[in-house]
């Protein structure tokens, strides 16, 4: 199967301008060029390219809804702030293939009437910046990045910012602050970004997958792009395995491809480690509702894993074996959330933290079974009444693991401690330090 | 005016188009809670608690942040949304010490009220609370010259830092650290320094952050009447309420306890300044004048009213009345220049004199501070006197040369503002000195150099002491009224002016201060504002409760619906039947 979007990553040298421009790259910049940019977006509107930052939103409809008609300069703003948990692909994409994000950041420039695109990385990609900083200034250098690039008119410039490293830094409207100097703190919404963004102007933000599926589209067409996957949901897409399969790592597969084939397929993570047997899998990262063992021979897509009841989000599949005790995940991402929340509104901010505490209480063994029926009110009110997606974000492991595993708690409580095996405990402990 | 029609609980509203669902609730006379919003400031959405359902949206929405729109279907009071308003306040106080049997905010606490009424019976938390007191910090932390913060009691509604961005310029506040840690701080350790920062414990919904001048000094409920008045300050001429103290031993004997901005939309919108607010404590001080004095061989004696003007009678008669020259300070009302002017003609000349004084505030400030510390110039200009060469500065000079080549006998200052409100008088003193002034009188307020200089003292009264009325910078006429009764035997100062007008040979008509006021509204009835001094009813101290709701439009609703004059106890099934009519029923949630 061909690789999109990661098939020189481990070509040494594959990141750097002289082999990207070797394999034909920024030709879909030229292409795109001599492209309207209404047609720029209609193509990829056609592709049905879905956004890879986590809610799966139709690319060119964003693009589209950006004010054109406004006298305001526009803006695009990559979102690398990757802080999900289990989430690692736009590090890879970004280190290993840059100038397909700067020439996908170009394209994008074009189509909403850009001058300027911001890459907001996130702080603890110090090294990342590097590698992009360096490339950035070749491609400067070569002219795709500047003045005038192929003689077009068109002037686009790209900068990287690197965060001070905050989950919530990569929600859109808190990115767009703290890329004007604020705390990361989500805006209201409305007004939109794609209205009234960075600085007041009209701004796309887009993940870095979603822009890197941008080039393959220009060059090789919408048709093309859609067929990869299922209908609608199309294209190639990057997965980061996790947890307790044998060959942990990013792999690239268009949707076709099912959870169960991620899981155990040979060229992908080669089934769980010691041959154990699975005991739960969050398909998006951290944030939605885990799958069970009977429930993932579906197609990995973002239509098929929310047929499913849950959400690919962004494809950071976390792949738990039965040594793990629930509770103790529960709480050790409870730990994350509590700890990210920016603390603007007050049912995430205070709830989060009631909730950690509570698992950790129960984790311990010293809670009460009103422990368990607090947790779900608890998780209950945050959901739905908090500013931004985070607060229904922290709410679902606790909605899920509770809901699905209840006996585990209770079992915690009835014993005061965790029933699960002794050394598979201090196994998944070991385990978890060691990433 | 386009409007928009939509439904609150059943009901059709119309509003102004642009206007949002929660402040079409309370136009309509509903009522949500609320805390990060501030009509003053701009809208946040973070707090949570005003959330509603509107029909065709998935989930509850703020309804601080949701504009109205034809059509709309909004409901407060379902299951659905008090369950959810219920378990918002039940995050506002898990981390919330509570403390409010010793907490400032306790009796006029926008959480206390809203949380009995809406939020559930008891809290489901039973970990310790977060606090910021540690080892050699405090929660408690000095914030400004004027304000103290108590962290542990914030709800992070951020209208303290938005204030100071939106309304001072200069944004000295922030959040610090994030999530369940996120605290309110200043960029730099000296605290808040703004001339503006008493509207902080006026925007602050907690008993979070304080003033210096008004902490632990009374509790709402010992402050049983208000009334609302102007601030004479500057000419800017804010509307405020004072406060008063129930059992003034309590306070050190002073029954003025506090002075607090009232909306008005034109002048103030929802703030006053420091200097206003916090510079009231003279008027209940003991340097204040009580009797009238005279001076003769044995020094200078308390004296009866009576003696005292026959002693201003002979003093202008030995000057002769056309050598009595008049210093009247900008602080002086309109009824006070009304009765001067009736005899201004007899006297060597009327000249006005006042302080100013630019304030320091930030280029961008909402809010400026007028730099002429005089309530009524432009109210002496309406009622046709000059005041100098410019407006804006006092201009002595004429006086000034007048006295130097020694053709003012007597000189008749008339001050009854706070410390300095007449300008500089040291010049006064040293022609005294010298003997360039043969007689001095001094119908003032407070106790001063002037007054020790002065041959004749009568006392006047203070601001909060007499109904009077003043035109402000922009041509608004006010009035100010009586809060509290005036000390010793402090007379009027247009009572005053009347019966030293005798002195000069001139009867004043009117009798009454009412009187005074239909004349000035006969004469300058035309230019804006002043026709309606006619008729014009001063406030009456009024009970807190009553203040509360014939107020604040914004802060009205609240105390529509809460009960705030009974201790706060929330009456379950369990306590047995509801006490007292008055209570509004506390609905189970
Ligand atoms: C708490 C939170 C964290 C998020 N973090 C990221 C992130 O790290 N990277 C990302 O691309 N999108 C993130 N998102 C999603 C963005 O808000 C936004 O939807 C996305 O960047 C849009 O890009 P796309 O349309 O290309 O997917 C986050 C959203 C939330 C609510
Ligand atoms: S839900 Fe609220 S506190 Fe949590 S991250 Fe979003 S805005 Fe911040
Ligand atoms: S100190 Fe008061 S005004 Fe400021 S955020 Fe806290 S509660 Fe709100
Ligand atoms: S601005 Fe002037 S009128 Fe207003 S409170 Fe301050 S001193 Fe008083
Ligand atoms: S008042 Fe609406 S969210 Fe705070």
């Amino acid at each position: 199967m061909e690789l999109i979007l990661t098939p020189h990553v481990n070509t040494p040298n594959g990141f750097t301008l002289d082999f990207y421009v070797k394999q034909g790259g920024y030709e879909a910049l030229r292409k795109a060029l001599s492209m309207t940019p209404d047609d720029v977006v209609d193509v990829v509107k056609a592709s049905g390219l879905r956004g890879r930052g986590g809610a799966g939103f139709p690319t060119g409809m964003k693009w589209q809804f950006v004010d054109k008609k406004s006298s305001k300069p526009k803006y695009i703003c990559c979102n690398a702030d990757e802080s999900e948990p289990g989430t690692f692909k736009d590090h890879v994409l970004m280190e290993r293939n840059p100038h397909l994000l700067f020439e996908g950041c170009l394209i994008a420039c074009h189509a909403i009437g850009a001058k300027v695109a911001y890459i907001y990385i996130r702080g603890e990609f110090y090294h990342v910046q590097e590698v992009l900083e360096a490339e950035l200034a070749k491609a400067r250098a070569a002219g795709f990045i500047g003045k005038n690039i192929f003689g077009t008119g068109f002037d686009c410039e790209i900068f990287v910012h690197r965060g001070a490293g905050a989950y919530e830094a990569g929600e859109e409207t808190a990115l767009i602050e703290s890329l004007e100097g604020k705390r990361a703190q989500p805006r209201l919404k409305p007004p939109f970004p794609a209205v009234a963004g960075l600085y007041d102007c009209p701004t796309a933000v887009n993940n870095v997958e979603t822009l890197c599926n941008v080039p393959p589209i220009i060059t090789r067409g919408a048709e093309w792009f859609a067929s990869l996957g299922p209908e609608k949901n199309g294209g190639p897409k990057l997965y980061c395995l996790s947890g307790h399969v044998k060959r942990p790592g990013v792999y690239e597969a268009p949707m076709h491809v099912t959870v169960k084939e991620l899981i155990y397929g040979e060229q992908y993570g080669g089934g769980i480690r010691g041959d154990r047997k699975l005991k739960a899998v969050i398909p998006g990262g951290s944030s939605v509702p885990i799958l069970l063992p009977d429930q993932i021979d579906i197609p990995a897509s973002f239509d098929g894993v929310m047929k499913a009841g849950s959400m690919l989000g962004s494809a950071g599949m976390i792949v738990m074996d039965e040594t793990t005790c629930m509770v103790w995940a529960a709480e050790n991402l409870l730990y994350f959330y509590k700890h990210e929340s920016c603390g603007k509104c007050t049912p995430c901010r205070e709830g989060g933290d009631w909730l950690h505490k509570l698992l950790g209480r129960i984790e311990r063994g010293e809670g009460q079974m009103k422990d368990i029926d607090l947790l779900l009110s608890v998780a209950n009110n945050i959901t739905g009444k908090t500013l931004c997606a985070f607060g229904d974000a922290a709410a679902t492991p606790v909605l899920t693991t509770v809901g699905l595993f209840r006996e585990e708690f209770e079992a915690h409580v009835r014993e005061g401690r965790c029933t699960l095996k002794a050394d598979w405990r201090s196994e998944a402990r070991a385990h978890a330090h060691a990433h | 005016m386009e409007t928009v029609t939509l439904t609150i609980d059943g009901q059709s509203v119309t509003v102004p188009k642009g206007k949002s669902v929660l402040e079409a609730i309370h136009a309509s006379g509903g009522h949500v809670p609320y805390y990060c919003y501030h009509p003053g400031l701009q809208v946040d959405g973070s707090c949570r608690v005003c959330i509603v359902k509107i029909e065709k949206m998935p989930k509850l929405q703020t309804s601080c942040s949701t504009a109205c729109a034809d059509g709309m279907v909004v409901t407060t009071n379902s299951p659905e949304v008090e369950a959810a308003r219920a378990s918002v306040f039940e995050f506002l106080l898990v981390n919330h010490p509570l403390d409010c049997p010793v907490c400032d905010k306790g009796g006029e606490c926008p959480l206390q009220d809203y949380a009995y009424s809406y939020g559930p019976e008891r809290s489901r938390m039973e970990f310790p609370r977060r606090v910021f007191d540690g080892e050699g910090v405090k929660a408690d932390v000095d914030f400004g010259p004027t304000l103290m913060l108590n962290r542990n009691r914030c709800i992070m509604c951020t209208r303290c830092e938005r204030f100071m961005k939106e309304v001072d310029g200069d944004a000295q506040i922030g959040v610090f650290q994030r999530g369940v840690h996120s605290e309110i701080a200043t960029f730099e350790e000296k605290g808040v320094v703004s001339l503006l920062s008493g509207n902080l414990m006026d925007v602050c919904p907690v008993g979070a952050i304080t003033t210096r001048d008004y902490r632990f000094k009374s509790r709402p409920w010992d402050n049983p009447m208000a009334v609302d008045t102007i601030c004479t300050g500057c000419e800017k001429g804010c509307n405020t309420t004072a406060w008063i103290k129930a059992k003034p031993e309590w306070a050190k004997g002073a029954r003025l306890v506090r002075l607090t901005p009232r909306f008005n939309e034109d002048i103030n919108q929802y703030w006053m300044c420091d200097i206003g607010r916090f510079d009231y404590h003279w008027v209940e001080s003991d340097r204040r004048l009580l009797q009238p004095h005279v001076r003769s061989s044995r020094g200078s004696d308390a004296t009866p009213w009576d003696e005292a003007l026959v002693a201003v009678k002979a003093a202008v008669d030995a000057a002769g009345a056309s050598h009595a020259r008049v210093l009247v300070s900008g602080h002086a009302s309109l009824e006070e220049l009304y009765v001067l002017k009736q005899f201004a003609g007899l006297t060597g000349g009327v000249t006005f004199s006042w302080r100013h004084r630019p304030k320091p505030q930030p280029a961008n400030t909402q809010f400026p501070i007028p730099a002429v510390d005089a309530p009524n110039l432009r109210g002496a200009k309406d009622l046709g006197f000059k005041l100098g060469a410019t407006d804006s500065a006092t201009d002595v000079s004429g006086l000034r040369a007048a006295v130097d080549t020694g053709a003012v006998k007597l000189l008749y200052v008339i001050d009854p503002g706070p410390d300095g409100s007449v300008g500089d008088t040291e010049w006064i003193l040293a022609a005294k000195q010298s003997g360039k002034i043969a007689t001095l009188i001094v119908q003032g307020v407070l106790k001063s150099a002037l007054t020790e200089a002065a041959d004749i003292v009568l006392p006047g009264c203070a601001f909060v002491e007499k109904d009077v009325t003043f035109t402000n910078a922009t041509g608004h006429v006010q009035p100010a009224s009586r809060v509290i009764t005036p000390p010793g035997d402090a007379a009027e100062d247009w009572q005053i002016l009347s019966k030293v007008a005798v002195a000069f040979g001139a009867t004043v008509a009117q009798t009454t201060a009412a009187a005074v006021r239909q004349a000035i509204a006969s004469e300058c009835g035309s230019t804006p504002g002043y026709s309606a001094l006619a008729d014009l009813a001063f406030s009456r101290p009024v009970s807190a409760r009553q203040y509360m709701q014939a107020s604040n439009p914004m802060e009205r609703g609240k105390w529509d619906t809460m009960f705030q004059d009974l201790p706060p106890i929330k009456f379950g099934d369990d306590f047995g039947p509801l006490p007292r009519a008055d209570v509004i029923p506390l609905k189970p949630v």
